[in-house]
């Protein structure tokens, strides 16, 4: 199947995908242009480093490649990226939490002084740092929600789909995802939006 | 929380994601990877389970490799792959 690039732009998702089935990379090509953003921005809202996010960002069209043929073309292709890229994103924080965490803590450990420098500080009182602390500091479970909620406005109903739990559970790591992140933010609220000051309580 | 607070949550967690951009390359570098993986992709299933491996007979474990080295060998041109066994 050859289809034109420009043609490719112009067709849907569930035609893309029916291309790629049939091997064509132009598809892909227009598929990832479509999607990267969506894509990207979970993945760095979860894992919190942009490598890591450009990296999953490739994974993730990669294996759109490889298990093309088990993508429904009558379905739509957003729920299948975003699961995809929480559960490719969730692997990679759990893994830096077992392996690099340990070690960038010894890192630190022998670094001495490094947290007292001017250039640390610069970077901590960064505002923006500190959303993605806050938005790292919530349990992964509590993350993946927040992020599919705060960042791509899905509802309950397809955050449940997309994650495969209940409508329930949901709402109940929402809750408790929304009670951190107002614990990490309360502060910083003021700071960066000081009209709101009095509005983030 | 109020709807004003979850807004103000939503902008600024919008905020600070939008910043980020993904990389300028990662089409090209997508697309090439795609292409020489599924063109050197060897599914292993075929080595075990291919039919035409039964035309080599054997009796014990040596046999075993011999015949899988000499199955490789024979039919690697056709897979477009280059086999190297050490």
């Amino acid at each position: 199947m050859s289809i034109g690039a420009a043609k490719l732009d112009a067709i849907s998702d569930s035609e893309l995908i029916i291309s790629l089935q049939a091997g064509s990379l132009e598809a892909l090509g227009v598929l990832y242009d479509r999607h990267r953003g969506l894509v990207f921005r979970t993945a760095i809202a979860i894992t919190g480093d942009s490598e890591a996010a450009a990296d999953l960002l490739h994974d993730v069209f990669l294996r759109l490649h490889r298990f093309a043929a088990h993508v429904d073309p009558c379905r739509p292709l957003e729920p299948w990226l975003y699961r995809m890229t929480t559960n490719l994103a969730y692997t990679w924080v759990k893994r830096r939490q077992r392996w690099l965490r340990p070690l960038e803590d010894v890192a630190d450990w022998l670094a001495g002084t490094h947290k007292d420098t001017p250039a640390y500080q610069a970077e901590m009182d960064d505002s923006w740092q500190q959303v993605q602390q806050a938005i790292s500091s919530l349990p992964l479970s509590h993350r993946g929600v927040v992020v599919l909620y705060y960042v791509n406005d899905l509802s309950l109903q397809e955050i449940s789909e997309i994650l495969d739990i209940p409508v329930g559970t949901v709402k109940s790591r929402l809750h408790y995802g929304r009670q951190g992140l107002k614990h990490s933010l309360g502060i910083l609220a003021g700071e960066i939006f000081p009209e709101m000051r009095y509005e983030f309580t | 929380m109020d709807k004003k607070s979850d807004a103000l949550l939503r902008r600024m967690i919008k905020n600070w994601v939008n910043r980020q951009r993904p990389p300028d390359n990662g089409r090209e570098r997508l697309l090439w990877e795609a292409a020489h993986g599924s063109r050197n992709k060897i599914d292993l299933t075929v080595l075990l389970f291919r039919p035409q491996i039964k035309s080599y007979p054997f009796s014990n474990s040596n046999d075993i490799s011999q015949t899988l080295t000499a199955w490789i060998n024979e039919n690697s041109f056709h897979l477009g792959i280059q086999a190297r066994l050490s």
